[in-house]
């Protein structure tokens, strides 16, 4: 690949310093799992990497607190899988980062970068949006929160700002009983890019969310109060590529409402066992 | 652009410098002459690369070398106890037949051993799924995955099972995925 | 053939699954490939090659690539015609192939010019800076697109783009007539190896010759090649042929070596080129296939004709693919006797990557159509499948391809022991779907073999065996073959292969034949050692310690022999000369589909090979399971994509899909039929290609049975097996 220098700042601060110096010469280095790949391809071709690992504020963690969980930059899927409240609240979050690469992969790729790579195929973005997950997003200008459903914009396209980098992913407790499911379409069994991805979750309270990617430039969520989602409005949305080498648009659009109605099935059973 | 890296390898304290943009398994190749790690997809989907890093398994593909700046790395030629001397894995994977050609071997040990760290008892879908980063081209998995589990159970002496003179293998039932 | 004086019985290490030769260097990653290995002052090599399936080359302006310090050259033809004298083209069918591109590039991925620098950074990145200018041209990189009146002809000097035809036909099929007339056309897609080692070359001065290190399966046709285009004598040419990281086929011929040795000796210094994953791709492949077949079968279930249409589309170069072509076609028909044949097959040029020899050798593409069409057959007929390959079976003895060697297996035995291991006649659980399909190959048509056994004063030995093990565990067997025929330890025994300056000819390692014809040379050898000992010892009647001592006494020294194993040319055979022998394969599925999203989860799947004799067993096994996981590959998810330009889309691991340890059937039979009735030592015959032939065949029949799904194209992805079933339901 084409040599750039690598950096490795030791604070928050600094780390924002260095993104606004450089700019969109600078890439923010964390899992590496897409970054060294694209690299090595030259779709991306910083002068500078700046590694974001050995800043304490997002060293890997997982925390709760009064109302939210908060996952860190720094927190790998392979974290997430294992952490036993994704597992007994968010469990389609776990779902979706257990089933990202393989064992190698997960201890590396990290939740956040998941989001920020702004892949329409990222596992885990339909189950954040679902749980109505927020980003905290950090710049000159200090600290503030966006909802995920408002982050992404299109295919590697953010509504982060230059000089920006997200610190934390926070996920609301959940405040009633629901019961969520993440399933996915692949080509294989063994760990493979998704064709279609979709999260989803029901309340008692008869709400139902239901997010879904890689059949559109981003993923989407959609909820309803009560009663039968109408699955069929929200699919109309889905906007699978002519074009792509996974998946034709035909058979993409089919399995939206394969893996809705399985989601939903198993995220009903989860509901009622709740 | 080069930097010093200091880190522990198979156990050992080594210092040297590194091209910035170089990967831990240019690094570990070309730099340290640790030929063992192999190079193939170099998109991190084969796990021929794979290493040990920091306690977990990782793909060096996909680790700049300037990342495992001050960490500890274990690499296929850290797994024997002593020179000369094989591990229990390593023996395993040689009496049940799990090396053919042998170029995902290093990677496959290096998984292997990680299930046998991450799991007491691992049950076959647990040896699979730890190993599913790992291709074989040879195809040898029923072999490498009895091996593993024949290495964590201790019984690396045990026969096959054996079905009158065929040879059968069993999978857990796959999880249809929803 | 000849070989041994008559089958003797295997001593005990025969059989038995002795632990692999070269099994610790590769667990302990001290095993050297040849990308492990550096010489002092080595340059880096990196190809150049463009973004179009074909052009002309109007002009290559390396200056910014040479400004860039640490660049020692950039290489084109122009460089090799001034060494030589004009462009030398190479292959082994036809010398079709330059050492490098000139005038035009024929196929995306055809190198046009080969950098050298001081570093593999430096390479990589002046590379880049490489400006050809080209004029992209029309190209044809589909069966249809070549075959058209007005399609762009790959080769000079040619009228067409059929390179050649192979027609074999017996009884008389235009006027055969059957009760029932099965007739489809069946696809097959390219695909290529993915050994995960990717190629490797090295090149250096060496003396007044060169030195070539290559992860080549057959080292001295390399050798030979290198000699003709280098103008060198055989003994100036040093092939080293470090164990290949898997091969399959992909490593058979000269692809790069040409160049790097032209490159090594202008630059006075050795180069070396790694292959990239992704430039594997562009550098090896299977051939695409479209078949169509026309069946008679009669009511009774006899059969009647089998008339076959087969169109392999090759690549830019011919490499070995029309070989292939010729080779698979010859016994498309399958282990039956047809009272009536005739199969036509073509070797089509295309501006596509060569293709080249891959395991099964253009027999997997033609038993795809072929066993499907007889499962159609028995399914119209209301017979069971099983019963309908019973039924024309050929026998032991059988000539069931007319001019060629009669059947030499037990067949039956296996394809009844293929539906012991499935249960074929047991209530099937509910929603599964089972399907049985046979495969067969012919082994060698010619051979040589040479081996030089050395047994030593202190009655250890050294076996030198220019067989590549590539994997299938070559040295194991006949480190036991010599320790048995010798009677020493196995452990005794150390195996020298992979140096054309050492080791003495093979012809090649390839068609399954090791085992037979180096293994009949190994044990020849051996057995004239043996001789030789008996008789310096003054007799036989004590161990071999004893004996050695006896024999070499005071002096010491070495017993050595050199043994032989030839199977001649037949110029008049179609195929250069009859089967050495037959791999046969039955093969059974038993799976689900999951009707709604086109998954298919095979629950069991059983193979039984018909080895003559195991030699290791466990190594027999392995090849088998591998050869079946690997034919699953092509089965269910394999395929090259290519753009409306023939450009490849999904090259590299992300997006061209093998299987992993989560794709394998939920329960793996394997056995193997050995009757002792093969030419190799102890009766053994080849194996290792056998169980990947009918796997495709297999499943699809089991799909169908599961579902009444007919699929005629792979893969059998979830997408396609998806489609397949709109397609019944009428959407």
């Amino acid at each position: 690949m084409r040599a750039f220098a690598y950096v490795r700042p030791g604070t928050l601060d600094e780390a924002v310093a260095l993104l606004n110096e450089y700019g969109s010469d600078a890439r923010v280095l964390a899992g590496g799992t897409d970054l060294i790949i694209r690299l090595r391809d030259r779709t991306l071709t910083p002068s500078v990497v700046v590694d974001i690992k050995r800043i304490p504020e997002l060293a890997p963690s997982i925390e709760r607190g009064d109302r939210l969980l908060r996952i860190s930059a720094g927190t790998t899927m392979t974290d997430v899988c294992s952490d036993s409240i994704i597992l007994e609240s968010f469990p389609a979050l776990a779902e979706a980062a257990s089933v990202i690469g393989s064992v190698q992969i997960r201890n590396r790729a990290t939740l956040v970068g998941n989001q920020t790579n702004a892949s329409p195929a990222a596992d885990t973005a339909p189950t954040l949006l679902v749980y109505g997950a927020t980003l905290v997003v950090v710049g000159l200008h200090g600290e503030r929160r966006v909802a995920l459903d408002d982050f992404f914009v299109r295919s590697g396209v953010t509504t982060m700002q230059p000089g920006e980098l997200v610190t934390a992913i926070e996920i609301p407790l959940p405040s009633a009983p629901q019961g969520s499911a993440f399933t996915r379409r692949t080509r294989r069994r063994g760990h493979d890019l998704a064709s279609v991805t979709l999260a989803a979750a029901v309340g008692r309270d008869g709400s139902t969310r239901l997010a879904y990617g890689s059949v559109g430039p981003r993923p989407l969520v959609f909820s309803s109060d009560r009663g039968e989602p109408p699955l069929e409005t929200w699919f109309a949305s889905a906007r699978p590529s002519p074009t792509s080498m996974r998946a034709s648009p035909e058979y993409r659009t089919a399995m939206l409402r394969v893996l809705a109605h399985r989601a939903l099935a198993t995220a009903r059973a989860r509901l009622a066992a709740a | 652009m080069t930097m010093r890296i200091n880190l522990t390898l198979n156990g050992r304290p080594r210092t040297f410098s590194v091209q910035e943009h170089h990967t831990l398994l240019d690094a570990l190749r070309d730099d340290l002459g640790l030929t063992g790690t192999k190079e193939c997809c170099l998109v991190g989907e084969c796990g021929a690369c794979t290493v040990r890093l920091n306690d977990r398994i990782v793909d060096s593909c996909l680790v700049l070398a300037a990342e495992a700046d001050g960490g500890d790395v274990v690499t296929v030629e850290g797994l024997a106890p002593e020179p000369g001397r094989l591990s229990p894995l390593q023996s395993a994977f040689l009496e049940k037949g799990a090396v053919q050609c042998g170029f995902c071997i290093p990677g496959q040990l290096m998984a292997g051993d990680d299930i046998l760290r991450r799991y007491e008892h691992p049950t076959r879908h647990d040896i699979e799924e730890g190993l599913a980063g790992n291709l074989c081209r040879c195809a040898c998995y029923y072999q490498i995955v009895e091996a593993v589990e024949a290495a964590a159970h201790g019984r690396a002496h045990e026969e096959t099972q054996l079905v009158e003179s065929a040879v059968v293998r069993e999978m857990p039932p796959h999880v249809v995925d929803q | 053939m000849n070989g041994l004086d008559g089958v003797r019985a295997p001593g005990p290490l025969i059989g038995q699954p002795v632990a692999r030769v070269g099994g610790e260097g590769r667990v302990t990653g001290a095993n050297e490939y040849v990308a492990d290995f550096h010489l002092p002052d080595e340059l880096h090599v990196k190809l150049v090659t463009l973004p179009v399936a074909h052009a002309r080359i109007i002009a290559i302006d390396p200056t910014a690539t040479l400004a860039m310090p640490g660049v020692r050259c950039v290489f084109t033809a122009a460089d090799v015609i001034a060494a030589a004298g004009e462009m030398p083209r190479f292959g082994p069918q036809f010398n079709d192939r330059p050492v490098i591109a000139t005038g035009e590039a024929k196929y995306f991925g055809d190198p046009v010019a080969a950098v050298a620098a001081e570093t593999r950074d430096l390479a990589e990145e002046s590379a880049r800076l490489v400006r050809v200018e080209y004029e992209q041209l029309p190209a044809v990189f589909t069966i249809a697109g070549a075959l058209a009146d007005d399609a762009p002809l790959v080769q000079e000097g040619t009228k067409t783009n059929v390179l050649r035809h192979h027609d074999i036909a017996w009884g008389e099929v235009a006027k055969a007539t059957a009760e029932l007339v099965v007739e489809n056309t069946y696809h097959f897609p390219m695909v290529t190896q993915f050994a995960i080692e990717p190629h490797a070359f090295i090149a250096a001065p060496d003396g007044d010759g060169i030195a070539v290190w290559s992860s080549i399966q057959h080292p001295y046709w390399l050798q030979r090649i290198l000699a003709r285009v280098l103008r060198l004598p055989l003994a100036k040419v040093r092939v080293h042929a470090p164990d290949p990281g898997g091969a399959f086929g992909g490593k058979q011929h000269a692809k790069y070596e040409p160049l790097v040795a032209f490159m090594a000796l202008k630059l006075g210094r050795p180069v070396r080129l790694v292959l990239s994953l992704e430039e594997t791709f562009v550098a090896v492949r299977r051939t695409e296939t479209e078949i169509r077949v026309r069946t008679g079968v009669n009511n009774d279930g006899t059969f009647a004709f089998q008339d076959i249409d087969a169109d392999y589309l090759i690549g830019a170069y011919a490499d070995i693919a029309d070989r292939v072509v010729g080779k698979g076609s010859y016994i498309g028909n399958g282990p039956y006797n047809w009272p009536a044949a005739r199969i036509s097959a073509r070797s089509i040029l295309s501006h596509t990557v060569p293709s080249t020899a891959f395991r099964g050798f253009g027999n997997p593409q033609i038993n795809w159509a072929v066993e499907s069409n007889i499962t159609e057959a028995a399914l119209r007929l209301g017979m069971d499948p099983l019963e309908l390959r019973l039924r024309n079976l050929a026998s032991f003895g059988d000539k069931f391809v007319p001019f060629d060697t009669a059947c030499d297996g037990q067949w039956g035995q296996a394809v009844r022991r293929v539906a012991e291991l499935i249960g074929w006649d047991s209530p099937k659980p509910e929603g599964r779907g089972r399907g049985i399909a046979l495969g067969i190959k012919s082994g060698p048509t010619t051979g040589l073999s040479y081996a030089l056994v050395r047994l030593l004063a202190d009655a250890s030995a050294l076996v030198y065996a220019g067989t590549s093990d590539m994997g299938q565990g070559a040295r194991t067997i006949f480190a036991q073959m010599c320790a048995s025929e010798l009677g020493i330890p196995v452990e005794r025994v150390s195996v020298v292969s992979g140096d054309t300056a050492v080791v003495p000819y093979d012809q090649q390692t390839s068609a399954s034949r090791s085992t037979v014809l180096m293994g009949n040379a190994v044990v020849t050898a051996s057995r004239q050692v043996r001789e030789k000992l008996v008789a310096l010892a003054g007799g036989d009647g004590a161990p071999t310690d004893e004996l050695v001592r006896r024999a070499l006494g005071r002096m010491g020294g070495e017993i050595s022999a050199m043994g032989e194993a030839r199977k001649d040319a037949q110029p008049d055979h179609p195929l250069g000369g009859s089967a050495a022998f037959f791999e046969f394969n039955a093969t059974a599925v038993e799976l689900s589909v999951d009707v709604e999203t086109g998954d298919i989860t095979v629950h069991k799947h059983a193979t039984v090979s018909d080895v003559g004799r195991s030699i290791n067993r466990l190594q027999v096994t392995m090849q088998d399971e591998g050869a079946a996981i690997m034919g699953l590959g092509h089965t269910i998810m394999e395929h090259y994509i290519f753009d409306a330009d023939g450009r490849i889309r999904n090259l590299g691991a992300i997006d061209y899909r093998i299987p992993t340890s989560m794709d394998l059937p939920e329960e793996m039979l394997s056995d193997t039929i050995e009757n002792g009735d093969g030419p190799g030592p102890y009766g053994a015959k080849g194996m290792s290609e056998g169980a990947l032939l009918p796997v495709a065949s297999a499943v699809a029949a089991a799909v169908r049975d599961a579902t009444g799904v007919v699929v005629r194209d792979l893969p059998l992805s979830p997408e396609n097996v998806w489609h397949a079933l709109r397609q019944r339901d009428g959407q």
